[in-house]
């Protein structure tokens, strides 16, 4: 389909342009919630000491649904496996 | 379910150690001369700051806002539980100028001069700017309800801004005769945080259950429908009898029949048609708008609220001047600290792009808003959103949702995470 086709189809329904979100933009997005944990269990995981392919593993497994999550698959969903890489690859880099 | 004790819910509410700086320690922290202003030291306005002060170190950046202190509206519920206080929803803005490098000036904008860019303070000090961030929250439109106004507000408290009307409607709540009736007129869109209203009948609701079990919380909504509605009725139903005869909540729809008027001597609101409901404790919360320095300074369109373009958060009236928070009409997401926060970070970003004339990066932007029905009782709604084709904000497809009851243990866990959001948010955005 012509490209111009699919973008006037996409208006308004949620689809997103294809440009990539700026990884260090949504990190600091996450970040909002993954500080320090003080109570293990009760908080939102420390995300610091975690490798890049540890991240990037949890998200996309998040995304497709094998690792339960109160939250992470809701917003995992939202980004394509190249953009979970690459927020991955900055959050490790920090 | 109620039975949580305050000194745990207290100890999980404490703030956690230093360290802020290390969250932002591996972004390019450039040089880049400019000025920008920021107004409004909320939950905007403090991350644009801070985010501004972590990217780049070369920017003069001034923050402007009349309060020492700010009392957050998120967590501000949990009072009528009982479970926390003011003080303990109350942050300075000290990091931000110690380790940020950021201008605090504790005076409040009276007039944008737009075709000078600068701004005129109520001191009379004049501020000029190369580029404006305005984050200033919301105004109420006390036409909305007749016989409320400001200083009836000082008697039955709307308590939708932080401070001295939220401790004085816990107060009524708590000294409420055995058996009494609270109402909340609950407020038609947009405004402030959706889920609120919803998240305060929840929190009534269970100091009633504990202190005045033959008390009744009677919600009266303009709106057919509210946020996370099937979550909050499923968790009413399990916690306070909701949908029997003695259940502790109430809630009605009166989209054709709205609430228009206060006989505040005879505690009653009117609806339209001219029916009365009387209340022993009454909170009206009104329809809003952007708050009056954006309506004055010519921000705002026909709804009362400053369209942007999201890419950048830049007013469509104003190249100069951007636009974030409540006051911005940032749909479909919603006025949250959460979304707040994410636009503030999206803006910081364009900002700099724009000194620095360069491309401005792709942006995204997250929505966590958590509610509290029980203080071991979470649940919350998710929106990631993004520019489409025609560089509107749009939900992302297939993203997002409502908390599942599905996961087991849920509700418990996303009552912990409330709370640590909370307390993360609150040093994400005041360092
Ligand atoms: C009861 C309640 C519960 C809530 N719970 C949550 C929640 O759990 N999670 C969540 O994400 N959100 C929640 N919210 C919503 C949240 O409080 C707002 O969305 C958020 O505060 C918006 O931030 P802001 O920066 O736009 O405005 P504000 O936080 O209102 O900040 C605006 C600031 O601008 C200053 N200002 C205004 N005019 C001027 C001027 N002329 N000059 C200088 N300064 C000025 C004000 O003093 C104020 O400090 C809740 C709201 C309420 C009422
Ligand atoms: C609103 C708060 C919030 C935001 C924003 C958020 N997370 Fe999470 N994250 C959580 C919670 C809560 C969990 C625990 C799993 C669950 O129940 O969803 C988690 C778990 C994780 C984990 C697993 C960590 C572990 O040790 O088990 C990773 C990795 C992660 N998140 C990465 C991210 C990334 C990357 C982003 C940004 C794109 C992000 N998160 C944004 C709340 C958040």
């Amino acid at each position: 389909m012509p490209r111009l086709l699919l973008a006037l189809l996409c208006l308004g329904c949620g689809f997103r342009a294809d440009a990539e979100v700026d990884p260090a933009l949504l990190a600091l997005n996450c970040l909002s919630c993954h500080r320090e944990a003080s109570a293990p269990a009760a908080d939102v995981p420390a995300l610091a000491g975690l490798s890049a392919s540890q991240i990037r593993q949890d998200l996309l497994d998040f995304k497709y649904l094998r690792k339960p999550a109160t939250l992470m698959s809701r917003i995992a969903k939202g980004f394509s496996d190249e953009e979970l890489r690459a927020v991955a690859d900055y959050l490790a880099q920090r | 379910m109620c039975e949580l004790s305050r000194r745990r819910f207290l100890q999980a509410l404490a703030v956690g150690g230093a360290g802020s700086l290390a969250a932002c320690a591996g972004l390019p922290r450039k040089k880049t001369g400019g000025r920008v202003v920021v107004v409004g030291g909320g939950f905007g306005g403090a991350t644009a700051a801070k985010t501004l002060g972590s990217l780049d170190a070369g920017l003069n950046i001034t923050l402007v806002e009349p309060k020492a202190r700010y009392i957050t509206c998120p967590g501000s519920n949990w009072l009528f539980a009982g479970l926390t206080d003011l003080l303990r929803l109350s942050v300075d803005y000290r990091t931000l100028t110690e380790y940020y490098g950021i201008d605090l000036v504790t005076d409040s904008v009276e007039s944008i001069e737009r075709e000078r860019r600068q701004l005129r303070l109520t001191s009379g000090r004049m501020l000029a700017y190369d580029r404006l961030i305005l984050s200033p929250g919301i105004a109420f439109n006390w036409d909305s309800i007749a016989g409320y106004t400001p200083e009836v507000a000082e008697l039955f408290p709307h308590a939708w801004q932080a401070g001295p009307q939220t401790v004085l409607l816990a107060r009524q709540l708590h000294a409420m005769r055995r058996g009494g009736v609270v109402l909340i007129v609950a407020p038609p869109d947009p405004y402030r945080c959706p889920p609120g209203p919803y998240e305060r009948a929840s929190m009534m609701a269970c100091w009633l259950s504990r202190h005045n079990p033959r008390g009744k919380i009677i919600i009266l909504d303009p709106k057919r429908g509210f946020s996370k509605q099937a979550l909050f009725e499923a968790g009413w139903r399990r916690h306070y009898r909701y949908g029997e005869a003695d259940g502790l909540i109430e809630w009605h729809s009166l989209a054709d029949n709205p609430i228009t008027q206060l006989d505040a001597q005879g505690r009653t609101v009117i609806s339209d048609f001219g029916d009365r409901f009387s209340g022993d404790v009454i909170n009206i919360i009104p329809a809003q708008t952007a708050a009056t320095l954006a309506v004055a300074a010519g921000l705002t369109d026909a709804g009362g609220w400053c369209p942007v373009e999201p890419k950048t958060s830049r007013s469509l009236f104003d190249e100069f001047i951007h636009v974030i928070g409540d006051a911005a009409h940032f749909s479909p997401m919603p006025k949250s600290a959460f979304a707040a926060n994410s636009e503030a970070k999206a803006c910081a970003m364009a900002v700099i792009g724009l000194l620095r004339e360069v491309e401005v990066p792709t942006p995204s932007w997250l929505n966590v808003c958590y509610s509290l029905i029980t203080p071991e009782h979470g649940i919350s709604v998710a929106g990631v959103y993004a520019l489409d084709a025609a560089q509107s904000l749009v939900a992302v497809a297939g993203a997002g949702g409502l908390s599942s009851p599905a996961i087991s243990g849920s509700a418990e866990l996303e009552a912990g995470y409330a709370r640590s959001v909370y307390r993360n948010l609150l040093k994400d955005s005041f360092g």
